[in-house]
């Protein structure tokens, strides 16, 4: 073979052409729309631009190409030479382009990939901050819970101790460093007689009376830390005394240093009162007894005594002076044979008769007695008894002289101011089933510092010769022979009280005989 | 120390630069036409430039080949781009070659006396004619280069879709 024919490269010159034209147009169309879909994204913009300058080279190229072979085949060999330089110019620029575009661009990708991974290095640190920002919320709120059920437990056990400060019967008291208080219980103000609402400022130096309780309650405070049961006198607003019980605790810090305490005071006024009955009735009794003895004993030389005088009597004559005081002798042993009996009486060593009667009998029994002398000395007598008063059981001879013992004293009372105003009463007390005796007179009244002494043997304010202290003690062992009690109230009318008569009430409470009360129901 | 040798060695440079651009105008002013002369694009200067881009090409090619297989190794995709590049390599050097073999070559080893598209090429055959020959069946490799450019671009499409989707 000595020729090859151009033929077939003129036929894949300008098939190939074509095919170029429409393989790039479709790369390209692909590139485009991956930019379209992640228009960030560096990568596909790499790929758009190289295909773009690809497909622009592609197609000037195939142009040219194209253009060639039909002026060629056409023979306009003359045209082509006169397009020919331009259109291989342009394909060599376009070229060049390409590579540019390959290398800058691929250049611009790398950059773009390291900056990419800086970029998810960043965002995998920010997801791990949130998610940490994301647990530490969680636990905050988590926190916020427990807090909250804290506060709830807290306000719930202040909620107790507040009750039973607020609540308690004693006086609950807190003091601060300085010994002043700073908080009281509603018991504690009303104990001391302080306004509730609002107390004045209060020291502890202004509640204790005897400034050497205050020195030992300040000094067990510092060298124990606490007070235990220290009987206290207090004082209260008006002045009066209150006796307490005070158990305290210091309060220290993490140094040591007192900071205040916190104490708490019983009232013992009402336990003090019946120690001092206790003790009242225990001394009675026991003087009773030595009383029975001695007058047991000294009965017969007296009888002795009275006898022998009055034999003696017989042998002076009235007027001498033997006689006279053989008188005196008889007149003073028969005083003390009295009092001998009385103290007999009073240690119940003599019989008492058991009968039903009626208080308001006595009463009458005993005034119309008494009532004469009483009108003569300008005493006016009212009575206020109760008609159907239900009977007691008891002994009628005693009991008048019980009531004889009060209408003597309060007679004696209002001596002093020449007359005066007896009051007697009677009433029934259906809810404690008794019978209440009262015996009111307007006279001087009983001062408060011998009101506990009064009702002791022998205890008297009367001059030497008018009382021997006995009335009262001896009522008292009748009283409560028959089961019953005294209680004196003076002065009487707390309301209408006068300094000149403040006077003086007796009361005296008896049982109710059961049957006779059954039968008034009857009735 | 260092900093004003630097500085001195710096204003040194601008000044020489300077002192040739001033030059530079007074030179042209001086022999224009020499100057115009230098300034001439010859005949083979076309062709060189051409063939020069074409290493240029390559060049790019071999880049951006050695960096796919570096960064991009999976995904069908960029497979199909690297194939793409050697392909498009392999056209690049055939084109050079065409172009080389061109030049030697004269309108003596051509006939046209029936028409252009019975033009034959005359022998005797050198390694020379029949590398011109094969050359100009260029398209063969360049044709087969865009058909995985395409198919690059398309799979690299139908992926970031997949990934879209799920
Ligand atoms: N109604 C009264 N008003 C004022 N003081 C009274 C009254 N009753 C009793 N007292 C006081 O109580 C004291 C004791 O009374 P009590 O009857 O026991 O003895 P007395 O009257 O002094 O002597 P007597 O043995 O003669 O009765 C009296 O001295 C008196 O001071
Ligand atoms: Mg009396």
């Amino acid at each position: 073979m000595t020729t090859l024919p151009l033929f077939p490269a003129i036929f894949t010159d300008m098939a190939g052409s074509v095919l170029v034209i429409v393989l790039t147009v479709l790369s390209l169309r692909y590139a485009y729309l991956l930019t379209r879909r992640e228009p960030d994204n560096f990568l596909w913009g790499f790929l758009f631009y190289f295909c773009v300058t690809l497909t622009v080279f592609a197609i000037s190229r195939a142009m040219g190409h194209l253009v060639k072979q039909v002026l060629l085949i056409g023979g306009h060999g003359d045209v082509w030479h006169g397009l020919a330089p331009f259109s291989g110019g342009l394909n060599t620029l376009l070229m060049i382009s390409l590579s540019a575009v390959i290398v800058f661009y691929h250049k611009g990708v790398e950059g773009y990939q390291a900056i990419r991974a800086k970029a998810l290095s960043l965002k995998d640190a920010n997801a791990q901050l949130n998610e940490a920002a994301d647990q530490l919320r969680k636990m905050n709120l988590h926190l916020e819970e427990r807090v909250e059920a804290r506060t709830a437990e807290l306000s719930d056990s202040e909620k107790k101790f507040r009750h039973f400060f607020t609540n308690s019967m004693d006086m609950v008291y807190f003091c601060n460093a300085e010994n002043r208080l700073v908080n009281m219980n509603r018991s504690g103000l009303e104990m001391l007689g302080y306004p509730v609402d609002d107390p004045p400022p209060l020291g502890l130096v202004d509640l204790f009376l005897h400034e050497e309780e205050l020195d030992h309650y300040f000094d067990s405070m510092l060298k124990d830390g606490f007070i235990r049961d220290q009987e206290v006198e207090f004082v209260k607003a008006d002045g009066s005394v209150l006796y307490v019980h005070v158990s305290a605790n210091g309060v220290f810090d993490e140094s040591g240093k007192f900071t205040g305490c916190e104490g708490i005071a019983k009232d013992l006024t009402r336990v003090k009162l019946m120690m001092g009955q206790l003790a009242g009735s225990e001394k009675m009794a026991s003087v009773g007894q030595m009383a029975a003895g001695v007058a047991h004993e000294i009965n017969t030389p007296l009888g002795v005594i009275l006898g022998y005088a009055q034999l003696m009597m017989d042998d002076f004559d009235s007027d001498t002076e033997e006689r006279q005081n053989l008188e005196v002798i008889e007149r003073q042993t028969k005083a003390c044979r009295k009092i001998v009996a009385d103290l007999l009486k009073f240690s119940r060593q003599s019989e008492s008769a058991r009968e039903q009667l009626s208080l308001n009998e006595v009463i009458g029994d005993v005034m119309a007695v008494t009532e004469h002398t009483l009108n003569m000395n300008h005493i006016t007598v009212h009575r206020d008894l109760e008609p159907d008063l239900p009977l007691v059981i008891g002994d009628a001879e005693k009991l008048r002289q019980v009531l004889v013992n009060f209408i003597n004293n309060a007679h004696h009372a209002m001596e002093e101011s020449g007359g005066g105003d007896l009051y007697l009463e009677t009433r029934t007390l259906p809810a404690s089933n008794e019978v209440a005796v009262m015996v009111r007179d307007t006279g001087h009244g009983i001062p408060e510092k011998i009101r506990a002494q009064i009702f002791d043997p022998f205890f008297t304010t009367k001059s030497v010769g008018k009382g021997t202290g006995l009335g009262l003690s001896v009522s008292y062992g009748i009283i409560q022979e028959h089961g019953g009690r005294i209680e004196v109230v003076s002065p009487a009318m707390k309301d209408l009280i006068d300094e000149q008569s403040p006077g003086t009430a007796f009361h005296v409470y008896l049982p109710i005989h059961a049957e006779e009360n059954s039968d008034v129901i009857k009735d | 120390m260092g900093c004003s040798k630097k500085v001195a060695y710096n204003s040194r440079q601008v000044k020489l630069m300077t002192g040739l651009l001033l030059l530079l105008p007074g030179l042209i002013v001086l022999f224009p036409v020499q100057a115009w002369a230098l300034q001439t694009h010859g005949a083979p200067e076309g062709i060189i430039v051409h063939q020069m881009a074409h290493v240029f090409y390559f060049g790019a090619l071999v880049y951006l080949f050695w960096d796919l297989r570096r960064t991009m190794s999976q995904g069908r995709g960029w497979k199909f781009l690297q194939i793409f590049c050697l392909l498009m390599m392999l056209w690049n050097i055939l084109a050079f070659v065409g172009h080389q073999t061109h030049l030697i070559m004269d309108a003596a080893d051509f006939s046209h006396e029936f028409g252009y598209l019975s033009s034959m090429m005359l022998g005797p055959f050198s390694a020379t004619k029949l590398i011109n020959y094969f050359a100009r069946l260029d398209h063969l490799i360049l044709v087969p280069a865009l058909i995985f450019l395409f198919l690059s671009l398309r799979s690299i499409y139908r992926s970031t879709a997949e990934g879209e989707d799920s």
